[in-house]
């Protein structure tokens, strides 16, 4: 079972900073944790299911661009980090 | 303070939402916020069939658009949702079906809809399209009459992307409205949003080969003369221009100014038979002379008047265009918001102004929620 790491810059939207989940695919994660806590919904990705520019998701450590993109297939034991390059002025 | 005699000025900025509580008499503010901290606050405004009830767009380059409701001036939010985009083809290259083929970039404008629907709403947003909801933001439906119109496809995007920006509604003839878009320009309906066209006609291109365009102006801002609303006050990206057949026709009047580009255009009950403009030099979108500079038109002698005393804020202002408001009193209140986050106003037609002494970010909106009279 994966385990999901979320950085503090979605406690607005999420109140835990980790989780467990089922899911197969990192999309399929973000589907999940929308389904759990549905003022997520948009905020990760928009509506196209894009992942929003500012936003990394890290399989084992792996920025997901480099491997399979939200396509990343997740297995038991996986870590999952979801963070924020939050940057600009 | 007695709330029939209160006075909110309603300040939206790239880093959030503040709120000014003042009265009657507007010599001095309460400023509270920021609301919605960190987040680019395209307006703010206060629906006057429900008093204390508030609206704020919050968009985010890190979170995407949010919207949000207030019942309280400001003082506890909730998130309403947000318009999306219809459903269709995914771009390539999936090629799924059943997703919206653009998101949302920006939620421009949130208007409240007619007095004897007291639960409706407009909003404009990027992509340029109006929305309408029924209950107070909960869902949107978009206006095909205008999304679907067949001059969409040349519609194009300003520096500020291609967006729906300006929502007005004749208070004459509630059925009236008049949307801006940028590029794309006025656009006109007589029947509560079924049909629109185009309303620009005598407007310059600069940007586009010569010739009478009929779409495709980069409209800034409109003002509706609040003693005959058949007259209108445009801001252009070329120039300053009035209408007075509901928008059928166009003259530029700006023309003797020293450049008539800008963002804002403002009307107000209290300081008929004109309108107020904010003039910035094209190349750098900052007032010229070295201070701030308001200039009134006057639609009874058909002249301009420089309106804020030569010195006073001496500097290189410039202002987005929903940074100028009025409220509804006598003598008119005029406010304006910069770039630089300073909010200037006036509580006597434009004659007399005074600075709110707080830094504010950089001003997107202001908007004014007054008694009349």
């Amino acid at each position: 079972m994966p385990k999901v790491r979320l950085d503090g810059m979605l406690s607005e939207f999420v109140r835990r900073r980790t989780v467990e989940s089922e899911a197969t695919s990192v999309d399929g994660l973000i589907d999940e944790l929308e389904g759990d806590f549905p003022r997520l919904r948009h905020r990760l990705r928009d509506e196209t299911r894009t992942l929003r520019p500012f936003v990394r998701v890290y399989v084992n450590g792996q920025d997901i661009a480099t491997l399979r993109g939200a396509q990343t297939p997740l297995a038991a034991g996986d870590s999952v980090e979801i963070l924020h390059s939050i940057q600009g002025g | 303070m007695v709330e029939k005699n209160a006075v909110h000025v309603l300040v939206g900025t790239r880093k959030g939402a503040y709120i000014l509580d003042g009265d009657r008499a507007r010599k001095k503010w309460k400023v509270r916020g920021p609301y919605h901290e960190g987040r680019d606050v395209f307006q703010i405004i206060a629906d006057p069939r429900h008093p204390g009830v508030v609206y704020s767009t919050a968009n985010s380059a890190w979170w995407g658009p949010m919207m949000y409701r207030s019942k309280d001036w400001g003082k506890k939010w909730t998130a309403i949702s947000v318009p999306q985009m219809p459903k269709g083809p995914r771009p390539p290259p999936t090629g799924e079906g059943g997703m919206p083929k653009y998101p949302v970039e920006n939620v421009w404008q949130i208007a409240p809809g007619r007095e004897d629907e007291p639960n409706s709403l407009l909003a404009g947003i990027d992509p340029a399209s109006l929305w309408r909801s029924d209950n107070n933001g909960e869902d949107w439906v978009g206006v095909p009459g205008l999304n679907d119109h067949p001059t969409r496809k040349e519609w194009n995007p300003g520096a500020g992307g291609l967006c729906l920006h300006t929502i007005l509604r004749d208070p004459s003839q509630p059925k009236r409205l008049y949307v801006g878009i940028s590029a794309a320009g006025g656009f006109r309906s007589d029947d509560d949003g079924e049909h629109w066209r185009p309303v620009n006609h005598g407007v310059k291109i600069g940007f586009l080969p010569d010739g009478d365009r009929e779409y495709g102006q980069c409209l800034h801002k409109l003002a509706l003369e609040p003693t005959d609303p058949s007259t209108i006050y445009r801001q252009d990206h070329d120039g300053i221009y009035i209408s007075r057949d509901r928008g059928d026709n166009w003259k530029r009047v700006g023309k003797s100014l020293e450049s008539d580009f800008g963002f804002v255009v403002a009307t107000a009950p209290g300081a008929p038979h004109g309108a107020f403009f904010v003039p910035l030099r094209g190349e750098t979108r900052t007032t010229w002379g070295g201070q701030l500079q308001v200039f009134r038109w006057n639609d009874t002698r058909r002249s301009w008047a420089q309106v804020v005393p030569k010195g006073l804020f001496p500097g290189d202002h410039g202002t987005h265009r929903d940074a100028l408001a009025t409220d509804r009193l006598t003598p008119a209140g005029v406010y304006l918001g910069t770039t630089a986050g300073r909010l200037y106003w006036s509580a006597s037609n434009g004659k007399k102004w005074d600075m709110v002494p707080y830094q504010f970010p950089a001003i997107q909106s202001v908007t004014v929620s007054s008694p009349m009279g």
